[in-house]
């Protein structure tokens, strides 16, 4: 790596990491305009910056206000590095079908997993808050998603999730899904008698879980002498 | 299993006094599981303060807790000053949109009259319905969601979050607003012969870090605290999740009793802060009351005895937050049980 790409990229990161949008737009400019790899200054720059911004969170360092601030950032950076990217080079990322279940609106767990997500190379599509059973099913369907992703805060509507997995069942589909589950009043001992793949405590988990998950299938693929998934 | 030998205001107040009492103190934190005493669907609590006091109090006489608490919900008083709920016809109501969309829209907020407006009447009534039936055994406690957690329901917790890095003066209008409506409604709850029980879920560290909580949420509890201390009221607090970082901010706020969710140990903070304050909790309520076995509870429940137990400032054996609707009658039986078993003193065999 040049050492101008090096320093642009540390400042894309540090950007993210000190919330700030303008630097974020900025150095993001800056790459476009000495035509580095877009592709590069996101993975190397904006997302090392949100995994840092990680990092802190976990180490209590940083809090919800901090983590959407850097996340901000990170975006703002995005938006103008992604009209740049050069496709073909581009691995094809795994898709992940998020949302919080029906009957809770409660969505900043599910947002920051969302950003985490995206920030760890998945194609995430997010389908809000409130979301009938049926709607992560057929989105998941419609875009080949890889892993379902569902969010509550709420002891009442953890039975949404029971749903999902056993509609996936009856249209004889579940292995074509990973499901995840996470959210306040779970436990690994609710996600494994509904029959999920997963829980996650927390956002930096739930990566640690979907990265897992999709490289568990990738080793799979391997072996019965298909070739890596990714 | 052994019944109890003293009514609940009997053992609180000599509890209090230091003088021998029959078993801990118990509050498995009843919500709309009182719904299910009564056979009656969650959503009839909406605007039925009589059917709100039948519940509670059927459900205070099945379980024979120590503390009622009127409760539904956290949003009464951010609907009675604008925010959209939702209210399934048989699960706890949640919200739907914050009362305001963007900054403008704050300057046009107001306080809420809690003799008008929204479901505030109907919580008020179910109040006085139970201190007229059953005040003169058992304590009866109001829930009051705190200024900083009503703040992030009139504008959405994350325009809230972004507000507290890129507008302060925002937030702590948001705050004003929100403490001026709950001054009110204490007001009106301590009229109802009642005593306020103060939530503030979004105070907790898994949303903001102590030094947010000090800046943006403490001096507006501190100021309802002390407005309740002044009508000669106790206060018990409960912040949900992560709180060992805030223990000692929430003891300078006045608390007189922390209500610890089950992110937190009893045992940290009857190290940290049990000579100054009433502990109280926090056997898991998903986790073990919903989804657990009798058995479970039971040792669920033993655990948190030999945690707080002997907590110089006392100890009150609880959920660490409101239980999830449909728990099992038989768990929260096993819950009490247990305090029986264990007795008073409580017996070192039995943990």
């Amino acid at each position: 790596m040049s050492d101008i790409k090096e320093k642009l990229f540390q400042e894309l990161s540090d950007a993210v990491v000190d919330m700030d949008e303008d630097k974020a737009v900025a150095v993001s400019k800056g790459v476009v305009a000495l035509g580095i790899d877009a592709y590069q200054a996101i993975e190397h720059g904006l997302s090392a910056g949100m995994e840092r911004a990680g990092v802190l969170f976990d180490e209590e360092e940083y809090f919800i206000p901090e983590l959407l601030m850097c996340s901000d950032a990170m975006y703002a950076g995005m938006d103008v590095l992604k009209p740049h990217l050069r496709l073909d080079g581009v691995a094809e990322k795994h898709k992940v079908v998020i949302g919080v279940v029906e009957g809770d609106t409660h969505d900043i767990g599910k947002n920051l997993v969302k950003i985490m997500l995206e920030t760890s190379g998945f194609e995430v599509t997010d389908l809000g808050r409130d979301i009938p059973p049926a709607r992560f099913v057929e989105k998941a369907k419609e875009i080949g998603a890889k892993i379902i992703a569902l969010s509550t805060l709420m002891t009442t509507t953890m039975d949404g999730m029971a749903s999902v997995i056993r509609q996936l069942n009856d249209e004889g589909i579940r292995d074509r899904f990973k499901v995840i589950v996470g959210g306040g009043p779970l436990s690994q001992g609710f996600a494994d008698r509904i029959g999920a793949d997963g829980y996650a405590v927390n956002a930096a988990d739930a990566i640690r879980l979907a990265r897992s998950l999709v490289a568990v299938e990738a080793d799979v693929a391997v072996a019965a002498g298909l070739g890596a998934a990714a | 299993m052994s019944r109890d030998l003293m009514t609940p205001l009997a053992r609180l107040s000599a509890y209090a006094a230091g003088q021998p009492i029959d078993r801990l103190p118990c509050v498995p934190i009843v919500g709309n599981t009182a719904a299910r005493v009564v056979g009656a669907r969650v959503g009839e609590f909406r605007g039925d303060g009589r059917l709100i006091a039948e519940a509670q109090v059927a459900s205070y006489r099945l379980f024979n807790y120590d503390i009622i608490r009127i409760f539904t919900d956290l949003y009464t008083q951010a609907e009675a000053m604008g925010a959209t709920v939702n209210y399934p016809e048989d699960e706890t109501a949640y919200l739907a949109a914050p009362a305001v969309s963007d900054l403008s829209g704050i300057e046009r907020l107001r306080p809420a009259d809690p003799l008008k407006d929204g479901n505030l009447p109907h919580h008020l009534e179910a109040m006085r319905r139970a201190v007229d039936a059953v005040g003169a055994e058992v304590a009866v406690t109001g829930a009051v969601t705190c200024p900083f957690t009503n703040a992030s329901f009139l504008v959405g917790a994350e325009n809230l979050a972004r507000l507290m890095m890129k507008d302060k003066a925002a937030v702590h209008r948001l705050c004003e607003i929100s403490l001026e409506t709950s001054l009110s409604y204490c007001e009106a709850i301590l009229d109802a012969g009642c005593t306020p029980s103060l939530t503030d879920a979004m105070s907790s560290m898994s949303v903001i870090g102590p030094r947010q909580f000090r800046e943006f949420s403490y001096p507006y509890l501190k100021r309802l605290i002390d407005y309740i201390h002044g009508r000669g009221k106790g206060v018990t607090l409960h912040i949900c999740g992560k709180t060992s970082g805030i223990w000692e901010a929430m003891v300078e706020a006045g608390a007189d009793c922390l209500s610890l969710d089950n992110d937190a140990s009893i045992l940290d903070a009857k190290l940290a802060v049990g000579d100054r304050v009433r502990l109280m909790g926090n056997v898991k309520p998903s986790e073990i009351m919903l989804q657990g076995t009798v058995d479970e509870v039971r040792r669920a429940t033993l655990d948190c005895v030999a945690q707080g137990g002997d907590n110089p400032k006392g100890f009150i054996v609880a959920s660490g937050c409101s239980l999830p609707t449909e728990t099992p009658f038989a768990n929260i039986h096993a819950m009490l049980d247990a305090v029986r078993e264990a007795g008073w003193p409580v017996k070192p065999q039995v943990l």
